[in-house]
């Protein structure tokens, strides 16, 4: 499954962010190979929501370089970065519930024929999509308010796939879902992975979902990589407590321990 | 994994209509048309109302009147704003063009002047909704006071009259001239096509097409109701919903011009109080005709049937004697509510499917 001969579809080398006298990202090196699940993880304030922001061409880095296969270049706008194949899903999704699942689709790209919508074409692509991923819309006019939240998950990964994400940002994918609609979230992913022509971008608080489908792990405190690396080099069963910071959690336990007892 | 059965249900025909946000003023139409007709047998007046061309006229041509304003009531609703000025800006148009007639100014100059000015109006307003982030409701209240206010004030300083009569400038009809041109025939032709009406009933016919084509069919109309379901999302994806809103304030002031044009060139004069209340009547008929006030959600469709049960309701208790006139505000107002309160019984069923 994993590649590491070839050219990572994107890579971050060195690069740093600060915000005034705030360090927010310092000498962050990064990588996701195209086919692969990168985590990314993270607590609050680590520098997770940074680093998808000049990943995704919202922030411009301070210092090192971003290269898209292996080519160095510069995203001025999130505009820039989609164009070069940058497809980010942020946690809201940015879809509307009162519109129908084509409309939602297409919005901001729409197919035209003449002066008028192609809404058969569009209502085709959609259907093809969506059954890409493993969903099948039968009627692709209805609003998707009627969606269950892993549905309008798969809709916004369908849509920034058609419209050429080469990497897939997922920004907390499955953390304003129930249990079930998680589990459907992650079958989307893995279907994703499976085309095996996209760098996924993972980010979490799941340990249980990282473990699971994660190919790759970088793992973000304070703004720099306490750890990465593949998913046979990485200690497992310390996931969690990379997570929380490293040594910090076994503190907390040996401190709450000393207390108790 | 994938299965039709428990992910996706099948929507029926029946589900797809209960769907369409105009089905309340569907049901609220017929209701009106119904009662009016019992009610018109009671008092004798059947004939005079529904069969009589002058009855017709009278209903036809208020519902398009106020209908125009609801094409641009109901898409700056859909968008999730609002337009309180449009009744005072029929004044103000209709004002301006006079006062360009009376210095001098020939008519169909004196009308691409008069849209140029509202167009710009509309920016303005828009610029300034879109600009400070304050509610379009706040904003357009204030233009309510003010472009009423201009008007009076300009024909009062200029020439000392509050009402401006143009009847020597114009031709055929409002003038009396011998030798209409094309632009009187084009603002002030009446029993046209055979039909008993006024020029604004053949522009609301062929505005209604336009702009319901528009809105299901372009991708402006997609853009719409994105704006006004979610700003945010919309803007995420590429929509720019800012030059979507300004062009529709622009939109709904040359509507306002429109009229105060048509009103000028078809009765020979400008009234500082028309269009009063008007805006007021063209939101009505969006709320009526399934629009959320919240945005997002709605049709012109809708919106011009709505303007239909106004008319109705409105001219129709003329022709009923034994109800009170001032019931007919009631009876408004209780029509409002309660299609209010269907429409959004509708809405939440859509969201459940």
């Amino acid at each position: 499954m994993a590649q590491q001969t070839t050219t990572p579809t994107i890579q971050l080398k060195g690069v740093s962010k600060f915000f005034g006298n705030i360090i927010a990202l310092k000498d962050v090196s990064f990588k996701a190979h195209k086919g692969q699940v990168t985590a990314l993880l993270g607590d609050n304030g680590a520098g997770k929501s940074t680093l998808i922001k000049v990943l995704s061409g919202v922030h411009i880095p301070d210092e090192g370089d971003i290269l898209i296969d292996g080519i160095p270049t510069t995203f001025k706008t999130p505009r820039d970065a989609a164009v070069l194949g940058i497809g980010t899903v942020y946690q809201d999704l940015a879809l509307q519930p009162l519109m129908s699942v084509t409309r939602n689709f297409f919005l901001g790209r729409e197919i035209s024929k003449g002066v008028f919508l192609d809404m058969n074409r569009m209502n085709e692509i959609t259907r093809t999509e969506m059954a890409k991923l493993g969903i099948d819309v039968a009627d692709p006019t209805q609003p998707i308010g009627t969606m269950s939240g892993g549905q309008r998950q798969t809709l916004a990964i369908a849509r920034a796939i058609y419209f050429g994400a080469k990497v897939l940002i997922l920004d907390e994918p499955t953390s304003a879902l129930g249990q079930k609609q998680q589990l459907e979230v992650l079958r989307t992913v893995n279907q994703v992975r499976e085309m095996n022509e996209i760098a996924i971008i993972f980010i979490t608080h799941n340990d249980m979902h990282a473990r699971l489908i994660g190919d790759r792990y970088t793992f973000l405190n304070r703004g720099r990589v306490l750890a990465d690396g593949d998913r046979d080099e990485i200690d497992m069963d310390n996931l969690r407590a990379l997570m929380a910071g490293g040594a910090e959690l076994a503190e907390l336990e040996s401190e709450f321990q000393n207390t108790s007892t | 994994m994938s299965g039709t059965d428990e992910r996706i249900r099948q929507v029926g025909l029946v589900q797809s209509f209960v769907a369409r946000p105009e089905l309340g003023s569907v049901f609220g139409l017929a209701i009106i048309v119904i009662t009016f007709m019992i009610m018109t047998s009671i008092s004798g007046t059947f004939s005079a109302m529904w069969t009589n061309p002058i009855g017709i006229q009278a209903w036809v041509e208020l519902a398009a009147f106020v209908g125009i304003l609801a094409i641009g009531a109901s898409l700056l609703m859909i968008a999730g704003e609002f337009d309180l000025s449009i009744g005072a800006n029929i004044a103000l148009a209709g004002h301006s063009f006079a006062l360009l007639l009376i210095f001098g100014v020939p008519v169909a100059p004196a009308i691409l002047l008069t849209f140029v000015e509202l167009a710009f109006l509309g920016f303005i307003i828009g610029v300034i909704v879109v600009r400070t982030g304050l509610p379009s409701f706040i904003v357009t209240l204030g233009f309510w006071f003010a472009s009423r206010g201009f008007a009076v004030f300009l024909s009062q300083t200029l020439l000392n009259q509050s009402r401006l009569s143009v009847k020597p400038q114009l031709k055929a009809p409002a003038g009396g001239g011998e030798d209409p041109t094309i632009i009187d025939n084009l603002f002030a032709f009446d029993k046209g096509f055979g039909l008993p009406f006024d020029a604004e009933v053949y522009y609301f016919a062929i505005l209604v097409i336009m702009v319901a084509l528009m809105l299901q069919k372009s991708r402006f109309g997609n853009w719409i109701y994105a704006a006004g379901g979610d700003p945010t999302a919309a803007r995420a994806v590429g929509v720019p919903v800012n030059r979507v809103k300004i062009s529709l304030f622009m939109l709904s002031a040359c509507l306002a011009c429109l009229l105060g044009v048509l009103t000028v060139m078809t009765s020979g004069a400008s009234d500082p109080k028309a269009g009063d209340f008007r805006e007021l009547h063209a939101i009505a008929a969006a709320v009526i005709g399934g629009c959320a006030l919240t945005g997002g959600y709605g049709s012109v469709i809708g919106a011009v049937l709505g303007a239909f049960i106004f008319a109705i309701a409105s001219r129709g208790i003329n022709f009923v004697p034994f109800i009170d006139n001032n019931m007919f505000r009631v009876m408004l107002g209780l029509l409002i509510l309660g299609a209010a309160f269907l429409n959004q019984f509708l809405r939440n069923r859509v969201l459940k499917g």
